[in-house]
């Protein structure tokens, strides 16, 4: 009897002693066996992650590179080391780096840490921040070449056309367009759509699924007769650049000398960013300007108010982006028996969760969409409204000189001048 | 800068300062804002194998082109199940190691005898392709000791990742470097 009993206590005590290890466990439906062999089970091993350079390294050089462009253009003004520089920047920041972290991406990082208050390592902070500071102060040295998506870019500009002035102010709408939905999705939780869109960054790994590779391959074929397509037209951090460079300290200086006005660095220029010296305009021409100006800052607030409803009526659409919001289309378009073939609903089944409760959530999300989308309107609104502003201002440069906005600092624009 | 109307020049020049500090105190504010101290850990992707659902998408989502995520074998949780639910086909003809048998599509979760009746299981990590057709079976019908995870010397840790993007039940999460496995057998209990 006690034999018995000492033997249930003994495999009872075996079991508990099998499971103790595995209580963490929701079930466990087969208890280990006994090895009668002497059998242990090797310790797997799980590779830590390896960052090649640390963080500080990271943004040493991005400043470094950074510091390198401003001496490259203002110092040596030398096409050719500028490109070799870019060289430099597209094997260091593109290939090695693999283009992520990148400053384009990082706008979203930030604007998610500013919404939801979870902080951000440093360097990722430091990113966003550094090519912006060095607008400030001396244009957009970081587009140049330090940038990797530009030097590729560069290296592809093969025969630029013109492109025409209405079509450029229709295109330039879409960097702010990217902006600002990229900012709205990463805020609520739809991703970083901002780092999806970018063409070149399975380049840069040289890995990537076949859409990515033909983006970035239509990319470079386009930039071959449009410069910097991506750039100009695309780039939601160009924007920013374009803010800060607006009101930049330096900009890039034509000529050391006195211009004569040759135009031969406007035929050069593939960005179309060196504006013709203004001829003094007649007093009738002041006048028609400066009745635009007032009408225009009349209909500002319209293209403001315009521009926020725009917005409003996009943001059911845009909040298709957010997993939520497409999990409910897609239910409500599916029979009850094909459900189980997308993961998605059997994910939220699971969960216990049911089609009314998914709908509610999504038109929850689909609110703060809304609500994002609007601010966003009116913010595209007041960045439109202000180009249009500016298009009527009186003063103007006696010489050829470079935007300030526009010049991205390739410097091709050096070489040609004949007043070295 | 300076010509003949140079007090003109000095008043835009002021307002010009004022305007690039502003904007420099703005950039400066969002930094130190958003920014935690510099020791702050990156955070790397891992899957939360509580959440997964074994849907496949790994395989095919992810940026690289052999995934960077794997099926690893929590030995510790492992039954030693002898119709393994991960390794044999629910319609094996046999028991035994023929092609025909495996659920693995490419021979990647390999067994080794130990005594009869049974084996250890253990992933190849060079041929598994994480579609998780294992993991589902081990997790449905055996203790679910495989399971998926992000292989960190794989992974190229990009700013969102692929898969999270596409992953139906959110169990892509990120988590601080010095941690960068949720190894479902030190998991709290869901």
């Amino acid at each position: 009897m006690s034999s018995i009993k000492s033997r249930v206590l003994r495999v009872g005590a075996w079991v508990l002693a099998a499971l103790a290890p595995l209580s963490a466990l929701a079930s466990s439906r087969f208890p280990q066996p006994q090895f009668d062999s002497g059998y242990v089970a090797e310790k797997v091993a799980y590779p830590m992650p390896s960052f090649a350079v640390t963080p500080v390294v990271d943004v040493l050089m991005l400043v470094a590179a950074l510091c390198m462009a401003v001496f490259l253009v203002r110092q040596v003004r030398s096409r050719r080391w500028i490109l070799f520089f870019g060289l430099v920047c597209l094997g260091w920041f593109g290939f090695i780096r693999q283009g992520c972290f990148c400053p384009i991406g990082t706008i979203q990082n930030v604007a998610l840490a500013l919404f939801s208050g979870v902080r951000l390592p440093l360097a990722i902070a430091l990113f966003f921040a550094a090519p912006l500071i060095f607008a400030l102060f001396f244009g957009r040295v970081f587009c140049s070449v330090v940038c990797p998506l530009g030097a590729l870019q560069e290296f592809f500009i093969v025969k630029p056309l013109r492109v025409p002035k209405a079509l450029d102010a229709v295109l330039r709408v879409i960097p702010l367009i990217v902006l600002t939905v990229g900012v709205v999705c990463a805020i609520n939780g739809a991703g970083f759509i901002i780092c999806r869109t970018d063409p070149f960054v399975g380049l840069f790994r040289q890995s990537a699924a076949l859409p990515m590779i033909l983006t970035g391959m239509g990319v470079l074929l386009v930039g071959t007769v449009v410069a910097r397509p991506y750039c100009r037209y695309f780039c939601p951090y160009g924007v920013l650049m374009e803010i800060c460079s607006r009101i930049s300290w330096k900009q890039v200086e034509l000529t050391p000398k006195e211009c004569i006005n040759c135009r031969l660095c406007v035929g050069m220029c593939p960005v179309d960013a060196i504006d013709a010296p203004r001829t003094s305009l007649s007093d009738r021409v002041r006048g028609r300007q400066f009745r635009q100006f007032l009408s225009l800052l009349v209909f500002f607030p319209l293209i403001i108010l315009g521009g926020a409803g725009v917005g409003y009526m996009a943001g059911a659409g845009v909040a298709e982006l957010h997993p939520g919001v497409s999990l409910v289309s897609k239910w409500q378009g599916v029979a009850e028996a094909d459900e189980d073939q997308f993961p998605e609903i059997e994910a939220f089944k699971r969960v216990g969760g049911t089609l009314a409760q998914a709908e509610a959530q999504a038109l929850e999300i689909i609110d703060r969409f809304q609500d994002g989308c609007m601010i966003s309107g009116a913010l595209i609104g007041l960045i439109l409204g202000l180009r249009l502003l500016v298009l009527s201002k009186l003063q103007g440069s006696q010489v050829h000189q470079a935007n300030r906005y526009r010049c991205i600092a390739c410097c091709r624009c050096f070489a040609v001048c004949p007043n070295k | 800068m300076k010509n003949n109307k140079g007090e003109k020049l000095t008043r835009r020049a002021a307002v010009a300062w004022l305007l690039r500090g502003g904007t420099a105190a703005v950039i400066a504010g969002i930094v130190a804002k958003v920014s935690a101290r510099p020791s702050g850990e990156r955070l790397v992707w891992q899957i939360d194998p509580r959440k997964c659902i074994q849907c496949g998408r790994c395989e095919t989502a992810c940026v690289l082109q052999h995934t960077a995520v794997r099926c690893v074998h929590g030995i510790e949780m492992c039954g030693y199940c002898k119709l393994c639910f991960g390794y044999f086909k629910p319609d094996a003809p046999r028991l035994d190691e023929a092609a025909e048998n495996q659920i693995c599509p490419t021979g990647a979760l390999v067994r080794k005898f130990i005594e009869p009746p049974y084996f250890e299981y253990m992933v190849d990590k060079e041929l598994c392709t994480g579609c998780g057709l294992c993991v589902k079976g081990c997790t449905n019908f055996g203790n679910g000791s495989l399971y998926l995870q992000v292989c960190h010397d794989l992974c190229v840790n990009c700013n969102t990742c692929r898969i999270s993007e596409v992953c139906p039940s959110g169990a892509f999460v990120q988590v601080p470097e010095s941690e960068a496995y949720l190894l479902k057998e030190k998991l709290p209990r869901t």
